[in-house]
């Protein structure tokens, strides 16, 4: 536990200094958060799926519910940023609590199906409710905390940064505790684990709470940071999705996995979106421009992330069933 | 007087139109071996899941330690004192032999460290020690029918219910699984005990009851049920094993 905690906190030490060596560039800077900002969700959502085996495909709610309820409290009241967080997870788990006391009474595919259900019910609510800004979303002009330039993307990368170090600890932390090997016992069989005294339903609950929290969180940080959301930003079921994949990808149950995943999918998603690859096969001389290749690169590679993120997961589940990080531990 | 632990009185189970336990009853003093046998489809293991709360009751009362247990969940039950092992044995598979005991030492202990204590004393006692840290999953048969008997002793209950612990197995490893069952029960705990081996349910048991069918055949001390003719009949001259 403890050479966990320190490798941790060498990576953060390490994450910490590169917006300095980098210096200012706001674009690999948004990147780097993009990735860590991923990494905390994956992380979080490992808390849930990893430990207790339960696939939530509805992680998008929670993420929403931050988002919305810190845009709504600043927007309105304008207090500390914090406070807008602190609303947030209270949203998010009150969202969780009543998830969980409906859904958990289903077992295995149900309760991912069940979960898709409740992450709509939150969108198409979030979508035709007037304090939430329907389809508009909600713009926050102006926001300070303790003088600290917000207009520049560092805060965020180290809020980011903090967020995710927070979850790799309590992921650490719930690996060497009783509600962690229960988790862990209710993932591998549900009979023997409730046979063995262990309350289904409570613990299942205690780690979604956990898991919608620090959700949640991310997605205070990002309204703040982003200073506009809708629906369709942070509440997508394509959002759910993308948090799933990244912890399957990098390695469903580790500690690192998730993170990995993160450090990957996010870079490629953006090559792919800002079209790259389609740029270096003109610039290559590889394909011509005006040829039907080359626009059919143009046009639709930027929305081919979507795309790739399925053919990697394909392959992932077929060649790599634990993850890049089981991978490794193959080879070792 | 004589102390009764787990009364059960008129028990019915019912899935749709079919009857598994028809108006059964029967009781289990404190500290007895109590043998649960009958042929296949008898409703023992049926019996079993509504005890321990895996299936709720058709009708009837199932009254452990002065509590009910009809609407009580399983980890209630647990926590009541009743353990329960599994015919078909279900090991936590990716954990380790130690962590599946200390997932039952941890209805105890909250402490982790206290928990493998526990855990590592149970498994000296079924003799396990040498696999602590291998993957649960891994282990061969007759050791993963240990490591269910080590998990629910880790529970340190008054009562263990024993779902076939020597199915499978064969006659060395039979006796030892006997032996430990001897031994628990010497300590104060009570044993229930359903197995489809004559030998072993004659030679441990203090009292037997007979299922067929779902309804109850017949109880008695093992030599009484050996002798009866109904018994006989229906399970022993069956083209059984015996």
């Amino acid at each position: 536990m403890k050479k966990q905690l320190t490798i941790i906190a060498i990576v953060a030490a390490a994450a910490a200094l590169l917006p300095i060596i980098i210096g200012e560039n706001p674009y690999i800077t948004g990147i780097m958060i993009s990735m860590l900002m991923m990494a905390a969700l994956a992380s979080a959502w490992n808390i849930l799926g990893g430990f207790a085996g339960q696939y939530s495909f509805g992680h998008a709610a929670y993420f929403g519910a931050g988002a919305y309820t810190t845009m709504i409290v600043l927007s309105r009241l304008n207090p500390n940023p914090l406070f807008g967080i602190v609303a947030g997870i209270i949203v998010a788990c009150i969202i969780a609590l009543v998830t969980g006391s409906i859904v958990f009474r289903l077992r295995g595919h149900y309760f991912g199906l069940a979960s898709i259900a409740v992450a709509e019910i939150v969108r198409l609510s979030t979508l035709n409710f007037e304090f939430t800004g329907g389809a508009q979303g909600i713009l926050l002009s102006d926001v300070s905390l303790w003088g600290i330039d917000l207009n520049s993307k560092n805060p965020f990368y180290y809020g980011m940064l903090l967020l995710l170090v927070v979850t790799l600890s309590i992921t650490v932390w719930l690996g060497k505790s009783k509600t962690g090997y229960y988790l862990q016992a209710i993932r591998e069989d549900q009979d023997a684990a409730a046979s063995l005294g262990i309350n289904l339903a409570f613990y299942k609950k205690k780690a979604l709470l956990i898991s919608a929290a620090l959700t949640s969180v991310a997605g205070s940080l990002y309204a703040v940071y982003i200073r506009f959301i809708d629906t369709s930003a942070v509440l997508d079921l394509r959002l759910s999705i993308e948090i799933i994949l990244t912890a399957i990808i990098g390695g469903v149950g580790t500690l690192w996995g998730p993170v990995i995943g993160a450090l990957l999918l996010v870079p490629l998603a953006e090559v792919l979106r800002s079209n790259v690859l389609g740029d270096l096969l003109v610039k290559l001389g590889l394909v011509s421009e005006t040829s039907g290749i080359g626009i059919f690169l143009k046009e639709n590679l930027a929305h081919a992330h979507v795309l790739a993120y399925g053919i990697i997961t394909v392959l992932c589940i077929l060649y790599l069933p634990k993850g890049i990080l089981g991978l490794f531990r193959r080879v070792k | 007087m004589i102390q009764h632990l787990l009364y059960i009185k008129r028990l019915n189970k019912h899935f749709g139109g079919n009857v598994a336990v028809a108006d059964v009853s029967f009781s289990v003093e404190e500290k007895q071996i109590f043998g649960l046998i009958g042929p296949n489809g008898a409703g023992k293991t049926t019996l079993f899941n509504c005890i321990t709360g895996f299936y709720p009751v058709t009708s009837g009362d199932i009254i452990f330690d002065n509590q009910r247990l009809n609407k009580r969940r399983p980890d209630e039950i647990c926590h009541l004192g009743m353990a329960r092992t599994w015919q078909r044995v279900k090991p936590l598979g990716s954990l380790t032999v130690l962590e599946n005991v200390m997932i039952g030492a941890f209805s105890i202990t909250s402490a982790v460290g206290e928990a493998e204590k526990m855990a590592i004393e149970q498994l000296n006692i079924v003799g396990l020690s040498d696999y602590a840290t291998k993957p649960a999953g891994s282990l061969p048969i007759g050791l993963k029918k240990k490591l269910e008997l080590a998990r629910v002793l880790a529970t340190h209950p008054k009562m263990l219910l024993l779902d076939e612990i020597c199915g499978g197995l064969n006659h060395t490893e039979t006796d030892t699984i006997l032996d430990i069952i001897r031994s628990v029960r010497n300590k104060g705990t009570t044993i229930v005990f359903i197995e489809h081996d004559m030998k072993a349910v004659t030679s441990i048991c203090d009292r037997i009851v007979v299922l067929n069918s779902g309804e109850k055949l017949a109880e008695g001390t093992p030599e009484e049920i050996t002798n009866n003719p109904d018994v006989i009949a229906a399970y022993l001259g069956g083209g059984h094993h015996a």
